[in-house]
Formats: C-alpha cells, sequence, structure tokens
C-alpha cells in the first residue's frame, strides 16, 4: 500500500522541473496549480506537497482547503519559503539571515538528526539535508523534530498532535535549487524524501 | 519621463529576495498577481522576476503582446518553462555543469554589459555557476549577447520584434541581484535601466 501523494505547482519553471520531468513525475499522482487547490477534489490523496516558495499569498485565502485534509487524517508537507505559519496551525517561525557561504568559509552549517530512528532516515542522510536554511522553527509541544541547528530551533519537524492529520514542516527548499540545476545535495533530498512520503511514510 | 515595472516575485516568508527599488529611479513595482489589471500603456519597460508564475504570466500573452507591438521592452529573467510569449522557447540546460562550462563569455557588446568583467559573472566568492546553466533558444534573428561555456550557448540575447518592441532575455536569476556587487557586475543595474528606458538605445 503506497501513499497518494498530490503537489502543488505554483507555476515557477523549478517546480516545473521537479515535478513533471521524468525524474520524480511518478510520484506524483495529481499535480495540481496552487491557485485551483481550493476547486480540486482531493478525496483519493493520502498527502499534499506544498511546494517550496508556494507564494502565502495563494495558500492564505486557500488554508481552510489545508486544514480540512488534516482534520481528515491526511498528512500536508510544508516545504521551505511557504510562510506555513500562515495557514498551518501552531507553527512558530524565526526568519534569519541565510549564511550560504559556510562550506567556503570552514565551518559547518550546525544541522543534526534529532530522531535517528524516524524512518525518513532509512531514506536520507544529514548530509542530503545539508545546504542552507532561511530560518528555523519552535515545534509546537509533542511535535518532534528530525533535523535542527544544535541548541536552537529546528529546520524539520513532524506534528501529529495538534491535528487528526500529520504535519511535516521544514525550512529546507529542494526543489528550488533542484529544480535551478544548482546543489546537489538538493536533487538526493528528493531522491530519498519523495520515495520516504511515497511507501513508509505513515498515515495519522 | 518613461517609466519601467518590475513585477514583485512570488515569494514565501523568507526575506532573501530584496526589492531593487532602492538602487533605480523611474521605476515601480506591483504585487505579482496584479499584473493581469494593471495598465501597461504607462511604462516603457517591464521586468520579470525569476520567481514567476509562468502559467499565471502565460494568461496575457496577448496583453503583453500588443504592449510590445506598442514599443515597450520586456526583461525576462529565468528558465522558459511553460508556453509565455511566441518568441520564448523551453530552457536547454548544459550537458555537462563542469567548470569550462560554466565560464561566461561576451558575444556582442551590449551597453547593459560595458565595462563588466565576464569573470564577475562567471564567478561569485570563486564559485562558478550562478549566472547561468543554459539558455532559453532565441529566435532565429536575436542578438546573441553573452554565451555560457566553449559553445558560447546564448544565456542572454535581445530580440528587436519586427512587429515592435525589445525582448532581453537573461537564462539565470535576477539581473537585480547583482544591484549592490562589489564588482564590476553592479555595473549592470544601472546601465539596464539607462537602456530599457530608452537613455542607451
Amino acid at each position: 500500500m503506497t501513499n497518494r501523494i498530490a503537489a502543488l505547482d505554483a507555476g515557477t519553471y523549478y517546480h516545473h522541473r521537479s515535478l513533471y520531468e521524468d525524474r520524480y513525475r511518478g510520484f506524483f499522482d495529481r499535480i495540481v496549480y496552487a491557485p485551483e487547490l481550493a476547486e480540486t477534489d482531493l478525496t483519493d490523496i493520502d498527502v499534499l506537497i506544498v511546494s517550496c516558495r508556494t507564494d502565502p499569498a495563494v495558500l492564505v485565502p486557500q488554508g481552510d482547503t489545508i486544514r480540512r485534509l488534516l482534520n481528515q487524517g491526511k498528512t500536508v508537507v510544508a516545504m521551505g519559503s511557504t510562510g506555513a505559519q500562515q495557514w498551518l496551525p501552531k507553527v512558530d517561525w524565526t526568519d534569519l539571515p541565510t549564511n550560504f557561504w559556510w562550506w567556503k568559509e570552514g565551518g559547518t552549517l550546525g544541522l543534526e538528526v534529532q530522531a535517528p530512528t524516524h524512518p525518513l532516515f532509512g531514506h536520507i542522510a544529514l548530509a542530503d539535508a545539508t545546504w542552507h536554511y532561511h530560518g528555523q522553527y519552535a515545534p509546537p509541544q509533542g511535535a518532534q523534530s528530525l533535523i535542527g541547528v544544535t541548541g536552537e530551533g529546528s529546520v524539520f519537524y513532524e506534528d501529529r498532535v495538534t491535528t487528526p492529520g500529520c504535519m511535516l514542516v521544514t525550512a529546507l527548499d529542494p526543489m528550488y535549487h533542484h529544480g535551478s540545476y544548482f546543489m546537489p545535495a538538493t536533487t538526493r533530498f528528493l531522491d530519498g524524501f519523495l520515495p520516504y512520503l511515497k511507501e513508509t511514510h505513515k498515515l495519522a | 519621463m518613461a517609466r519601467a515595472l518590475f513585477l514583485k516575485p512570488i515569494k514565501g516568508a523568507g526575506g532573501d529576495l530584496p526589492s531593487v527599488m532602492g538602487f533605480i529611479r523611474n521605476a515601480e513595482e506591483i504585487e505579482h498577481y496584479a499584473l493581469h489589471e494593471a495598465d501597461l500603456s504607462g511604462y516603457a519597460a517591464l521586468l520579470l522576476p525569476a520567481h514567476l508564475d509562468q502559467r499565471y504570466f502565460g494568461t496575457l500573452s496577448t496583453k503583453v503582446s500588443d504592449w510590445l507591438d506598442r514599443g515597450g521592452t520586456l526583461v525576462f529573467n529565468g528558465h522558459v518553462a511553460w508556453p509565455m510569449l511566441p518568441e520564448f522557447n523551453a530552457f536547454v540546460a548544459l550537458e555537462k555543469r563542469n567548470l569550462e562550462n560554466l565560464q561566461i563569455h561576451r558575444i556582442a557588446d551590449h551597453p547593459v554589459f560595458a565595462g563588466v568583467d565576464m569573470a564577475d559573472l562567471t564567478y561569485r566568492r570563486g564559485v562558478a555557476g550562478f549566472y547561468a546553466r543554459g539558455c532559453n533558444p532565441p529566435p532565429p534573428s536575436a542578438v546573441p549577447v553573452l554565451g555560457v561555456g566553449p559553445d558560447r550557448v546564448p544565456c542572454d540575447w535581445v530580440y528587436e520584434r519586427p512587429g515592435g518592441g525589445r525582448i532581453f532575455m537573461h537564462a539565470g536569476n535576477d539581473l537585480w541581484m547583482y544591484a549592490s556587487d562589489k564588482t564590476s557586475a553592479r555595473r549592470i543595474v544601472p546601465q539596464l535601466m539607462d537602456w530599457v528606458l530608452g537613455a542607451a538605445a
């Protein structure tokens, strides 16, 4: 039994490459143009991916549709730079200056796996999630940070307590960079994350 | 006074796409999804962000083509993925993206790139590949301006439309991200504005 996945397409070139090209097309049972989400029947869909950088101005007016999916026990994945705090419950986000250059300056990004037994890490390694982040989350009580900054906030967490469904919320924006033919780690992230969502992820 | 219109990018909550407005004059910007309501007749130029909803922009092709026919200048950044204008062709990525293939070369002199050292486009803090990784193939009579790699794949080109108007194509991130650059690349934004507004036509 595999999960049926819908992904939002915001009409950008990087969504086109990440969603429609052969590498990942087979993971998506439906691709929905983001402004048309509310009028799309998602009855048979288990997981909705809100693709990286989908404009919150498009998502906020359709927030009821997204929250209804969660109330039905489905999973919603909020990818990076989608303003999830504006359309998902109990999301606490802090915008931070982005360090694009840590790898040139001899430092590290400071990320760590914070739930090593989580099945996601059967599909990706920490290095596959390491490029940069644009801010951090403070996950609500009972949610589980999967990847975070040591001693600071989370860049990827799972919330199975706030709604009857499951929210996967991340600050990472792999679809943008894979879609721009940039940064191989972002492609490796999707190579692991999409099979995880399809085959391994347990619905609420 | 001729004016230019910048379309704001679609964007998430992050603040990593700063506005160009603090660096230029004679320009305005509007919200991304306000373009269909905008009266373009008052503008000499329309500048599009790489973070573009191309499906939305594609619904406005008649409006934009009519404005081009009347002499407008359109600047496009990014990779063409969806049908938008008849002059646009879908992005073709370089097959190999090693250092040699990512070198930026000047093909023809153009006022937008006057005095810009191509090395400042090829490299950013010593890293190649930010400027372009392929091209949006030009119409046959377009003029290639910059090329990438040994084959000089035309990542930047200019097209004088037979029916009027001009298209400036850049197959990469927004050219105005160089507005505060510390290298010769910072010449691009003021020179682009002069060119689109006619001062350097």
